[in-house]
């Protein structure tokens, strides 16, 4: 069994939405489960999920293995602060955000045009 | 024309003089650093005649660019022995940037124990009697100040409270926020302790009649304040409705929970059974039931478009403390065990009234309790304690001179510190790169003087693990960053939008070249930072501060931490690697 917390305005996906409980929702574990197959299972729409998502309390993102009788953490788009910016997770997916072009510094390669 | 503001508190004089040449572009905390880098002699006793207190504005503050009414405090900290640049949002730095006030000195020391106000208008500057206002919460005396001197819409005041009148270690400097309360804080490190031991209570700053702060380029700032405009109104950070004017910072606590990093009952877990009743959303739900509406948050200060200040309310509706942010929420909440957000908001409250560094406390308290002064999770009896410190009672003086001195008293070991600041609200053995932070920033246990919580972003290949150790060119170059950040005047926030939307952060270099009249660039992002680090850094070396000092606390290197059940195992020398030369 997977225990998936939910987080803002997922928390309409599990029983107890109040913002003030920790909303779980127990999902029986398939084989082969990522974060994103299991978020896809409880009909939570991907456009609504940030890189707020976690794993037995690691960072994670869509493509990160799940094993059975783990947590999962997941925040939407509008709580993804910070964590990102921590660290990247251990299988970056191809579509997951990266940071766009940044140098050494952190910061923008090329200067500006004008 | 701008100007150095130099108050001397023994004789009571003030002068102006022009900004040396040397100081040329230098505002913020790079400013603040310089001066007490060239002046505070690094050895003086914090609370001595010879400590400074410098006010700095930021090189666009006062200016349109957004989200720039920062201040920076800095001088010799009596909580750490080394230098301190705390910082708060406030109208009070800009109306001082459009006096052309670019640094307020404070120096010198009465003898006589009475305490000033000092009045900084258009016509310069004066002093009045103060000792009426001592002894007094804030909210009694602040609001009653800029009535007398026309309001809120025409003056801003920093103050300090009791906990500063009485040079406490965790006595913050208070500042106004946009209705005229005393709320916003340059907070850490004992500052406010520094201002008590000159007899300086108030600082009181009119602009009426000042000019608009000048901008040599206006075509380049203007690029320059778009771009960053774009930026912050783009990112779901800190956009209109985003994660910060939605839920503010204390969106965080479920966030640090769910991660395993949020400090529980004095860094003893990583997880709090009660943080989903304190954490944003609950903040959020809180204010809808009582009020009756959703209620989204608003600027600490003129200008800021992220808007991230929650106020909460008691159940009849009425305000009850503004604003109750994550470090806060944090403090009193996971690391006290206490999971009430009324008992929060008042431990939140009284700290602003007696002028009290929220996150010291916290700390403090937690420390008090592992010590047996009184249990987790009682929240009411946490209460009795902060006033104690409100009374200065033997026992409130130990607890007001923050964590490390409470843990003396009471024979704690475990107290979460570095060089004698007490830590934040992320535990360093399940989020290494704040760890790093930690141990080297020049502020101690400071979780803003480097905003780096470890980031793969600064070009290291993407395979670290959150519990890798290996965080030590990202240490540095965030810690540059911020330091460039803390210079222009900016809120730190826009951090999260300019670093990943480069045009962001483009567009800040712009505002402030056009300000300046300078040709910067973003190289010239590290280059200001590491100045600034350099002089923090030299000032720390003088002052005594050896690596030895640059280490977490032992307790965190065999005392696993629950969930992840992780210790701090980074090496001395990865640490040692950051600012080595």
């Amino acid at each position: 069994m997977l225990h998936v917390h939910l987080y803002g305005k997922l928390r309409r996906f599990a029983a107890d939405a109040d913002p003030r409980s920790e909303s779980i929702v127990d999902v029986p574990h398939c084989p082969g489960d990522t974060v994103g197959s299991v978020v896809a299972r409880l009909g939570v729409p991907v456009e609504e999920l940030g890189t707020n998502l976690f794993v037995d309390g690691r960072y994670a993102d869509l493509a990160s293995p799940v094993e059975d009788e783990a947590r999962l953490g997941v925040f939407p788009d509008d709580m993804q602060l910070l964590y990102k910016w921590y660290f990247r997770p251990k299988r970056p997916s191809p579509e997951g955000p990266s940071p766009k072009g940044l140098s050494p510094l952190g910061l923008s390669p090329k200067g500006t045009d004008g | 024309m701008e100007r150095i503001l130099r108050v001397n508190m023994a004789d009571r004089t003030a002068r102006f003089e022009p900004v040396p040449s040397s100081y040329k572009n230098r505002a913020g905390r790079w400013l603040t650093s310089s001066i007490v880098h060239d002046e505070v002699p690094a050895t003086c006793h914090p609370l001595g005649p010879n400590n400074k207190v410098v006010f700095s504005p930021g090189i666009v503050t006062g200016t349109p660019a957004p989200t720039s009414s920062r201040i920076s405090v800095g001088g010799k900290s009596p909580l750490t022995g080394g230098i301190k640049e705390a910082n708060a949002g406030t109208g009070w730095g800009r109306r001082l940037a459009r006096l052309g006030i670019r640094a307020l000195v404070v120096e010198g020391q009465p003898q006589d124990g009475r305490f000033w106000l000092l009045k900084v208008d258009a016509k310069g500057a004066a002093f009045e009697s103060a000792d009426a206002l001592t002894g007094k919460k804030l909210s009694d005396v602040v609001p009653a100040i800029a009535a007398r001197f026309g309001g809120k819409d025409h003056v801003d005041i920093c103050s300090i409270g009791i906990a500063g009148e009485k040079r406490m270690g965790a006595a913050g400097i208070c500042f106004t926020d946009r209705e005229g309360r005393p709320t916003r804080y340059a907070g850490r490190g004992g500052l406010g302790a520094v201002l008590g031991s000159k007899g300086l209570k108030a600082i009181v700053v009119d602009d009426s009649g000042a000019a608009d702060v000048p901008i040599a380029d206006k075509a380049l700032f203007d690029a320059g304040r778009k771009k960053l405009a774009a930026a912050l109104g783009e990112h779901a950070i800190t956009k209109p409705k985003g994660a910060l004017n939605t839920y503010g910072t204390a969106v965080l606590v479920n966030i640090l929970n769910e991660a395993g990093g949020l400090p529980t009952r004095n860094f003893r877990e990583g997880r709090f059974e009660g943080a989903t009743k304190i954490a944003g959303e609950a903040i959020f739900a809180g204010n809808k039931e009582r009020l009756g509406r959703e209620l989204y948050n608003h600027p600490c200060s003129p200008g800021c478009i992220i808007a991230c200040s929650n106020t909460w309310h008691r159940p009849d509706g009425s305000e009850h403390t503004s604003c109750i942010e994550y470090e806060s929420d944090w403090a009193f909440g996971a690391d006290c065990g206490i999971s009430n957000l009324d008992q929060i908001a008042e431990l939140n409250l009284l700290c602003n009234e007696y002028g009290l560094d929220t996150i010291e406390i916290g700390g403090t308290l937690a420390v008090a309790a592992e010590g047996g002064l009184w249990t987790f999770g009682d929240g009411k009896r946490a209460i009795e304690l902060v006033h104690e410190i409100g009374k200065a009672t033997p026992l409130g003086r130990i607890l007001g001179n923050g964590a490390v001195v409470t843990g003396r008293a009471f024979g704690v070991a475990r107290v979460p510190h570095v060089k004698g600041q007490s830590m934040p609200a992320y535990e360093p053995r399940a989020v290494k790169g704040i760890g790093m932070t930690y141990a080297v920033s020049t502020m101690g246990a400071d979780h803003t003087s480097g905003y780096t919580i470890a980031p793969e972003i600064l070009g290291v290949s993407g395979k670290l693990d959150p519990l890798d150790s290996k965080k030590t060119e990202l240490a540095r170059n965030f810690q540059y960053a911020t330091g460039f950040i803390d210079t222009t005047g900016h809120c730190l926030f826009i951090a999260f939008a300019i670093l990943d939307i480069a045009s962001g952060f483009e567009g800040v270099v712009e505002e402030c070249a056009g300000v300046l009249g300078t040709k910067w660039t973003m190289d010239d992002v590290a280059r200001v930072g590491k100045e600034v680090l350099d002089l923090e850094l030299d000032f720390n070396r003088k002052a005594g501060f050896t690596a030895v000092d640059d280490r977490l606390p032992e307790f965190m290197s065999h005392e696993p931490l629950p969930p992840h059940n992780t210790v701090w195992d980074v090496a001395d020398s990865e640490i040692d690697k950051v600012f080595a030369k």
